[in-house]
């Protein structure tokens, strides 16, 4: 059996059931007894504000507790506002939480689980606005994961919370409060990290896109298709683990790769898929892989500006075409 | 809790211990026997034991980078500490922390690698023994110079705002690495800083085993009786540089002359004289016995495997595909 379920719901859902089961997860985050996007409303209403922390504002120093507490035998589920905020944690997210496991020889795993809010079209300007998920692929240790569909939100984030491994979960502002919706399961599911969803088959070439880049592609894969292009959409669903062979299961079959991320362009996700495929999968390309990502510039505030540094179906289709320019 | 003659003896045991310990290291560094960089704390032993002698097993310790004393302090085998300052595969972090040293059955977390990262760990830490309701007390031992991280003033303000079991233990060892407390400090003190969260604090004399030990002991009590944090500050002097690499010059020999007289060993060995539970004639037997369990422990280390190449890639996530 499935339902009808939003984004919102699907993680809000995932947080209660969680905590239901296991009493050793805990919320905490500024103003979660409340909800700033609303993610948390009506935790606390349940659980009580033991398990629904509010917070004093300060990241870092949340990120490191929340780690401290996971060491000792709870399962915290922090919420970082923004994931903008998230880069005044960069000490404990980079340089301390995904490598307490190695630096104790096995002996300290951290299994904490951090939500925060990505993207941009609020006009909110350049520090509520960023995808900033590349910043974080070069720590080691850590899960990433951004979901797109409110299935996916709620399986994933359940395995976030039971998972031993500490896990970023990136949800974006638009599929919070966008209102999109989809069937998810019925009951208790999780959902496994590492393994990409194709959300549309094609033959021509593969698109690979992340979180709400998925609907950008899809649109696009629409009028690709009018113009008797095919495209396979894929949706890794997990950044850390990335599931390398649907990706390239498809790039066998299509010859061709496009990535998008909402992101920017310099050291971004693309650019490690890319450097995949030219290092271990070369052979399987007819083009070289083109990327869709932002530009190097922070994110603009007037409604102009911000639609024209957003990656959108139109830059999607502008990439699909060239990588049909060669071969 | 008073320090009986059956505590301050332990306690002089391990202070005398830790630098045994620390001065073989040194030497060995000399010899260029080691690569290990040495962070020693010769001076403050009476403050790393005497923070650490007070705490139950089940305790949570998070140390400091400088020496040995609060992980002897707390129980951990000079072994243990050795086969991982080498980074050997028998350490307890199998070779893969080094200085950052770990004990999980005596609840001692790694130490980190950023000045302070810890300071917020130790909330949660104490979140958890609160949750959980396990009874235990978190020490946090910090030197005064990691005060000055951003994450100290939100760290008490949580650690008292949930009523958690946590003791802030700052070592004021007149040095914040390469320079004097005065240039990062407008304060001579910074227990005050506590009260600005509503902390209880004490300033106490961290030479003395006897007053380091006590107040510790109240902090403690303080803490698991349930009434939240509690801060102790410990003036002490390192009589040391700040690490091995150090170029020094700026510490002024009046200081040490000054603050060499009052040696934490020498005034622990006094009291127990005074006491009449030690005698030289055993003193001396004790230290025999000691320098040798030190230099034991070292060659064991020595004697241990390093780990092999099967070991770069473990323990990186209990997840698979991500590396």
């Amino acid at each position: 059996m499935a339902r009808t379920i939003t984004f919102m719901q699907a993680i809000n859902e995932a947080m209660a059931e969680e905590m239901r089961r296991d009493p050793s997860v805990f919320v905490l985050g500024e103003d979660v007894r409340v909800g700033a996007f609303g993610q948390t409303t009506g935790l606390v209403q349940e659980f009580g504000p033991e398990r629904v922390l509010n917070t004093p504002i300060c990241e870092n120093a949340l990120a490191g507790a929340a780690a401290g507490a996971a060491l000792f035998g709870l399962r915290p589920v922090l919420e970082l506002m923004f994931c903008d905020f998230a880069m005044l944690a960069m000490d404990e997210l980079c340089n301390q939480i995904g490598q307490f496991r190695y630096v104790s020889g096995g002996n300290y795993p951290c299994p904490v689980t951090i939500r925060t809010a990505t993207g941009a079209g609020f006009r909110m300007a350049y520090g509520h606005s960023q995808s900033l998920q590349s910043q974080l692929i070069q720590a080691p240790g850590l899960i990433l994961a951004e979901p797109s569909t409110p299935a996916d939100a709620k399986g994933l984030l359940k395995s976030a919370i039971r998972s031993n491994d500490p896990v970023i979960f990136f949800e974006h502002k638009k599929l919070l409060l966008g209102g999109v919706s989809g069937e998810a399961p019925d009951g208790d599911y999780t959902m496994p990290f590492g393994q990409a969803a194709i959300r549309k088959p094609g033959k021509d070439a593969t698109v690979v896109a992340f979180g709400f880049m998925v609907y950008e592609a899809l649109q696009a894969a629409e009028a690709l298709a009018a113009e008797g292009i095919d495209v396979e959409v894929i949706d890794p669903r997990t950044i850390v683990p990335l599931d390398k062979a649907t990706i390239f299961k498809s790039v066998e079959k299509t010859g061709r790769l496009v990535t998008v991320e909402e992101g920017r362009l310099r050291g971004g996700i693309g650019a490690e898929i890319a450097a995949l495929a030219c290092g271990e999968y070369f052979d399987l390309l007819d083009a070289p892989v083109q990327r869709v990502a932002a530009p190097m510039c922070p994110v603009p505030g007037s409604p102009v500006l911000e639609d024209l540094y957003l990656p959108n179906s139109k830059s999607i289709v502008g990439a699909v075409k060239r990588v049909f320019e060669r071969g | 809790m008073a320090l009986n003659d059956e505590i301050l003896v332990g306690a002089y045991k391990k202070m005398l211990l830790v630098r045994a310990l620390e001065s073989k290291h040194k030497q060995l560094l000399a010899e260029g026997k080691i690569q290990l960089m040495g962070h020693f704390g010769r001076g403050q032993e009476a403050v790393s034991i005497g923070v650490s002698a007070p705490l139950r097993k089940e305790d949570i310790l998070f140390g400091t980078h400088r020496g040995v004393g609060e992980y002897i302090g707390k129980g951990m085998d000079p072994k243990d500490i050795w086969c991982e300052y080498m980074g050997k595969r028998t350490g307890l972090s199998k070779g893969k922390g080094t200085l950052h040293l770990t004990d999980k059955s005596l609840n001692i977390p790694f130490v980190v690698s950023s000045l302070g990262a810890d300071w917020s760990m130790a909330v949660g830490a104490g979140l958890a023994a609160k949750m959980k309701k396990t009874n235990q007390v978190v020490l946090y031992f910090v030197g005064e110079g990691t005060c000055n991280q951003a994450d100290a003033g939100p760290s008490m303000n949580m650690a008292a705002l949930w009523k958690l079991p946590i003791v802030f233990a700052i070592c004021t060892n007149q040095f914040c690495e390469m320079s004097y407390m005065a240039d990062h400090f407008p304060t001579a003190d910074v227990a005050p800083r506590a009260a600005g969260y509503g902390i209880p604090f004490e300033i106490v004399d961290g030479n003395d085993i006897e007053t380091a030990y006590e107040a510790t002991a109240k902090g403690v009590e303080h803490a698991r009786s349930g009434k939240g944090p509690y801060c102790v500050e410990y003036k002490t002097f390192r009589m040391e540089l700040h690490f091995t690499g150090d170029p020094g010059g700026y510490v002024k020999q009046e200081d040490l002359d000054e603050w060499g007289k009052r040696d934490p060993i020498d005034l622990a060995q006094r009291k127990l004289f005074d006491r009449g539970v030690l005698t030289p004639e055993k003193d001396a037997l004790l230290r025999t016995e000691i320098a040798s369990q030190a230099d034991a422990a070292i060659q064991a280390a020595f004697d241990a495997p390093f780990p092999t190449e099967e070991d770069l890639l473990t323990d990186v996530c209990e997840e698979k595909g991500v590396l």
